[in-house]
Parts: structure tokens; C-alpha cells; sequence
């Protein structure tokens, strides 16, 4: 790994390097990820596609700081993440990341101006711009008119867009979403998906997502598959994607399509 | 929103369950605060009742056991004595009550005014106990009781002597929480005299001492001088005395101290279940909060915050009304004899703090172990549990 590229401009946002995980589920070891290598550049938006328990949202996690690796290296915005205690990661995911999930999980007792504004708690900025921070965070997203109301009285579409104002508002590097569509109709999981590449087109945010939903391929960069913890290259990953237009997706926008960016590391769109 | 913003906001999440916790909370550390009232309510009590110059001697094998009656004579000679009084136990029952319903003595005379000089019996009622043979004085709360008033005349039949005693009231210990009564030693002895008996025992000795720093060496002067006689004595302090005497129920408070403590253990084991539950309950949450850079300690802080600002607040309304409770007590007991002693039992400052600690000491102790928990646990294994 060269100094450069540590530390580096003109460098990935995101390099994964040789990267496995495995964990003990009772008596067994669960093999999640295994020698799994990609770089993803600044200002992508990128997707990590498969079925159930391929090792998406263990790669989501290792990409967001959330969990560490069992053997590889994680390198993101110049950080080898690696290295980081608990509380450093925590520390380095306020400042670097914002996260999406798929059920919201907004705090019910907090309005959507004080949900936006959590992240922000565990900054210096003092109270008066917090709040200011998060009603436009909450405008970015087309809720100005709902900063009061609690999350109960929200529909899900608009609570999914409140969370995306939440990972909005500290202004981070890299944005991960952890299948933001998957508790949506359909025309709020497009509406979703248009709000994550407007964070990506007009924001220059590094968007990172986890889907099953193949309606994302018109909508991301770039996409990559994953098959029972491994990243899927050459002709697996070309039927992996086939299987998944024909589901009722689309190419990326990208020239190169998705086919060529699920490669080894270091190949995208 | 601030951090406490968020605290007061999660303790509002489910407002009865918190309400019912506090509730709890609340009226354990009220009986707490109470029960700490009793070892200082009975000290004040007793130190009421009691003189720190004056000293009781009675027979070493018990209070039901007699003393030669010369011993009150020759107590009175010892240095360091201002003077004694003889008495003993006449157990006097008024009409056909047939019980003894309050405690009367056969009292040497001349030495009640030096020997209980704080009592305040008014001195025409001390001449007149001296004066009348069948004079006798008695307490304001028995006066009370049985609508007695100066000058009446009363027969108490004794249940120990063969004697029934025509009295006359000469005066009144002028005490509403003193149901005791003396007569006239001679007149009792006269009236067992005309039946072939003689008094010629004591049950107590009370002894004035003269000067307080005296009580010591005049307490070993007196065992000094029963020692080997056929009546061997103890000596103790008025206030020791009475401490002895409401023993059972200094015990009784003892037993009601452990159960209030472990009350106090039964919610600590509520609050930290009820902590348990809100943190089971926000797993989702708590991991999300991890997930966008809450460190571990912020989320221990925030939730150790909540139980012990829950538990503080009612540990404080509990204090709030132990105090009111008894204040409300204090007020009643001024205009009732029945009640008075219980105006003793006061939540003072030391209370107060103690209650306040322990309010403190169940949210620490019941969040503890919870918070912790969700703050150690690591938030990807938190995110695959919840999600």
C-alpha cells in the first residue's frame, strides 16, 4: 500500500483490500466475507447486489466503519480503518459517514428537526445551528414543512427521507444505505432512490447502498455482486447482473454498465 | 435538542410505565424516610423523658426484684448525691377497671422536688404533697384521661398490697405525655401497717446527682456499696433507663430498618427490570445511535441518566411527602396526648440527604447493569441481532 495512496488525493474514496470476515454464530463460523478487493472512487454512487445472505451488508459494514475486518485491509478517506478502537470508529463515522436504514429507525419522541439533528449532538456547533442545520437538511430532502412533526404521524416514504436528512447533515464523505427501499411502495422507493443520486449528482457524496431492489440499476454508477460472501467476477457476475435487468432493471447510467464494474479491484464503470 | 433533551424525551417515551416505576420509587424511599425518623424520634423521645443528672438504681436481678428500703438512706449519704428517692411499685387500679391503666408509685415525699426539679410541679402542690398524707400528684395525660382536676378525690385499689387508698389530687406534673402518679410512701405503709404488714422495700432508687461530669464515679459508688449485700444493684443512666425500657422497641424498629432495606432491594430489582425492558425495547435505536458515532460512553451516560433521573425526581417527591407526612403528624400530636410522642419522629436535613442518596443510589444501581450492557455490546452485532 503506498504512502499516496493512504493518504492520497486523486486516490479512491473507499479501497478494500484482500478483505474476509468471519464470525461465530454459536458453534459455527460463519465465512460472511471472504478475500473480497474493490476500490470505489469519491462522488459514486454504487450499489452492492445479491441475495440473502450473499455478504452485502457485512461489506456495508466493514465500508462504514461499523465493523472491522478479520483479514484484509479497509481503507477509507485516507484512513485505514483497521487500526481504529471502537470509540475512534464511532468518532470517525460522525465525521465521515452517514447512514441509512432500511426501517428508519428514527427516535419516535423526537420531531424530524431533532431526529435530523442527532448527528449533530456530538458536534460543537452550538443549539440554535444544529437546528438551523437540520431544517435544511430537512429541506433538501422536500420535508420543510414536516420539521415539527413526530415520525408517528410520517408516512414511511417520508420517514425514509427524514433518515436520509439525517445521514445528510453532518456533511460526510460517504453516504451507506442498508436497503433504503426495502420497507417502501414503489413509488416511494424511486422517490428514494432519485433523493440518493441527487445527494450524488448535486451534493458530490460518495453513495454507497445495499439493495435487493432492481429498480436501483437506473440509478447507480456502478454495481457490484455478491454470491455467498464473495464478489462475483467475469462471467458469474455478467449472469448475476443479466438475471437482475431481467428482473425489471435497467443498465446504470454509466458507460460500461454494471457487468464491467462488479469486477476485481480497481475495475468500475 | 441537547443531551438532556433527549434523556427527558426518552422519559416521556411511555409515560405510564414511567409513572408507575416512579410511583414505585416514590413510595419506597417515603417509608424509608419515615422508618429513618424512628432511632433519632425515639432518642429525642427519650431524652425528653429522661435527665442527664439523674439515675436510676434498682435491684441487679431485675425490676420485679426489691431493695432494702435502708438503701435509699444510705445512697443519699454518698458524695456526689444531691439526693434519691425511694419508690416502689403500688400498682394502683382506679374503680373496677381492675388493671392498672397508668403507672403510680409510692414516693418518699420530701425528696421529689430535689430529685425531679425539671418536672415543674408547682411548689403550693409540693407542700401539699408533703402536708397530706393522702396527697397524690399526677401526670397531665392520666389527669386528661380520666377528667381528673386539682382537689378531687380518687380510691385506687392496689393490685400488689392489701390496701384500697383514698387519695386526694394535690397537684399535677404539668407534662401532657406523663401518665405517671405518686403517693405518700408513709401512707401506704401505715395502710399495711393496720393489716399486719410492713413496707420495707424499694423497687427503684432515683438519685440526683449533683454534677453531670459525677454520674461515673457516682454509679460505681452505689455498685460499690450494694456489692455482697443481699441485694446487689445496677445502676444506669435515666436516659439508659428508658432506653432499656422501650428495648422491644428499638428491636421492633430494627426489624422494620431490614425490611425497609430489603423494599429498597425490591426496587432496585424493579427499576433495573423496568431499565432492562427500555433498553430491550430501543435495541434498534440504541444500535442506530452507535452507528452514527455515539460513542459507548454517551450511550451509557444518556442511559444511566434516565434511570437516575427518573429515580431521583421520585426519590425526591417520596422525601418531599415523608416530610409533609410528618409534619402533618407534628401538628396533630401538638394538640393530641395520644399522638405527642410521634411528634418526634421529624425528617430533618440528615434525613433529607439519606433519602435523596438513596433515590440516587436505586437509579445508578437498577441502570447499571443494563447500560452497560448496551454500551459494551459492539454495533455491528447489535445491527445483525436488531435487523
Amino acid at each position: 500500500m503506498s504512502e499516496a495512496y493512504a493518504t492520497g488525493a486523486a486516490s479512491p474514496l473507499i479501497r478494500l483490500d484482500h478483505v474476509s470476515r468471519w464470525y461465530t454464530r454459536g458453534v459455527d463460523e460463519v465465512h460472511a466475507l471472504e478475500d473480497c478487493s474493490l476500490e470505489i472512487p469519491a462522488g459514486r454512487f454504487v450499489a452492492f447486489m445479491g441475495p440473502s445472505g450473499s455478504g452485502k451488508s457485512t461489506l456495508l459494514n466493514l465500508v462504514s466503519g461499523i465493523d472491522r475486518p478479520s483479514a484484509g485491509e479497509v481503507w477509507v478517506a485516507g484512513q485505514l480503518l483497521n487500526e481504529l478502537s471502537e470509540d475512534e470508529l464511532a468518532a470517525w463515522r460522525a465525521r465521515h459517514v452517514g447512514l441509512i436504514f432500511q426501517f428508519f429507525n428514527l427516535v419516535p419522541v423526537l420531531s424530524a428537526r431533532d431526529n435530523v439533528a442527532l448527528p449533530l449532538l456530538l458536534t460543537d456547533l452550538p443549539r440554535a445551528e444544529r437546528q438551523q442545520r437540520a431544517e435544511i437538511a430537512l429541506r433538501v430532502v422536500g420535508l420543510e414543512h414536516r420539521v415539527g412533526h413526530s415520525p408517528r404521524t410520517l408516512s414511511g416514504g417520508e420517514q425514509q427521507r427524514v433518515a436520509i436528512a439525517r445521514a445528510l447533515v453532518s456533511d460526510p464523505d460517504l453516504i451507506v444505505a442498508d436497503e433504503p427501499t426495502g420497507d417502501l411502495d414503489a413509488r416511494n422507493a424511486e422517490a428514494t432512490l432519485g433523493l440518493l443520486r441527487q445527494l450524488k449528482e448535486e451534493f458530490g457524496k460518495t453513495v454507497v447502498m445495499v439493495t435487493h431492489d432492481p429498480r436501483a440499476l437506473r440509478f447507480v454508477d456502478q454495481v457490484f455482486h455478491l454470491d455467498k460472501g464473495i464478489l462475483l467476477e467475469g462471467e458469474a457476475e455478467r449472469r448475476a447482473h443479466e438475471a437482475l435487468v431481467l428482473a425489471g432493471g435497467a443498465a446504470p447510467a454509466s458507460a460500461g454498465g454494471a457487468a464491467p464494474a462488479a469486477s476485481a479491484a480497481g475495475r468500475g464503470a | 435538542m441537547s443531551y438532556l433533551g433527549l434523556v427527558l424525551a426518552n422519559l416521556r417515551r411511555n409515560r405510564l410505565r414511567s409513572l408507575l416505576t416512579g410511583g414505585a420509587i416514590a413510595l419506597a424511599v417515603l417509608l424509608v424516610c419515615i422508618l429513618l425518623t424512628m432511632p433519632a424520634g425515639l432518642d429525642a423521645l427519650l431524652s425528653r423523658l429522661s435527665n442527664n443528672t439523674r439515675i436510676s438504681v434498682v435491684n441487679k436481678a431485675g425490676l420485679v426484684y426489691s431493695m432494702p428500703y435502708a438503701f435509699a438512706r444510705k445512697i443519699r449519704a454518698l458524695p456526689g448525691v444531691e439526693d434519691a428517692v425511694g419508690q416502689v411499685w403500688f400498682g394502683g387500679a382506679f374503680e373496677d377497671d381492675g388493671k392498672v391503666t397508668f403507672p403510680n408509685f409510692a414516693v418518699e415525699v420530701d425528696h421529689i422536688e430535689t430529685v425531679y426539679p425539671d418536672y415543674g410541679i408547682s411548689p403550693q402542690g409540693l407542700a401539699d404533697f408533703r402536708r397530706y398524707r393522702d396527697g397524690m400528684i399526677v401526670g397531665r395525660e392520666t389527669m386528661k384521661k380520666y377528667g381528673w382536676k386539682l382537689g378531687d378525690r380518687v380510691t385506687l385499689r392496689s393490685t400488689v398490697w392489701p390496701a384500697n387508698l383514698d387519695l386526694r389530687i394535690v397537684a399535677e406534673i404539668p407534662n401532657d405525655r406523663s401518665p405517671i402518679a405518686w403517693i405518700n410512701r408513709e401512707y401506704l405503709d401505715q395502710a399495711l401497717k393496720a393489716k399486719g404488714r410492713s413496707l420495707g422495700i424499694l423497687g427503684i432508687v432515683w438519685v440526683k446527682v449533683t454534677d453531670p461530669k459525677e454520674v461515673n464515679s457516682v454509679m460505681l459508688r452505689i455498685q460499690e456499696l450494694t456489692r455482697n449485700s443481699e441485694a446487689e444493684t445496677s445502676t444506669q443512666t435515666e436516659k439508659s433507663f428508658f432506653s432499656a425500657f422501650f428495648g422491644s422497641l428499638e428491636g421492633f424498629v430494627t426489624i422494620l430498618m431490614v425490611v425497609t432495606v430489603l423494599v429498597s432491594l425490591c426496587i432496585v430489582f424493579i427499576a433495573g427490570n423496568t431499565a432492562s425492558m427500555a433498553v430491550r425495547e430501543r435495541a434498534g435505536e440504541i444500535a442506530v445511535l452507535k452507528a452514527i458515532g455515539f460513542r459507548r460512553g454517551s450511550i451509557f451516560s444518556m442511559l444511566i441518566a434516565e434511570t437516575v433521573m427518573l429515580s431521583f425526581t421520585a426519590g425526591a417527591a417520596g422525601v418531599g411527602l415523608a416530610r409533609l407526612l410528618t409534619e402533618l403528624l407534628r401538628n396533630a400530636a401538638a394538640g393530641s396526648p395520644q399522638l405527642g410522642p410521634l411528634g418526634g419522629f421529624i425528617v430533618n436535613q440528615a434525613v433529607v440527604v439519606q433519602g435523596l442518596l438513596l433515590s440516587l443510589a436505586i437509579g445508578v444501581v437498577a441502570g447499571v447493569v443494563p447500560a452497560f450492557g448496551a454500551a459494551r455490546k459492539p454495533v455491528a452485532q447489535t445491527l445483525r441481532e436488531v435487523f
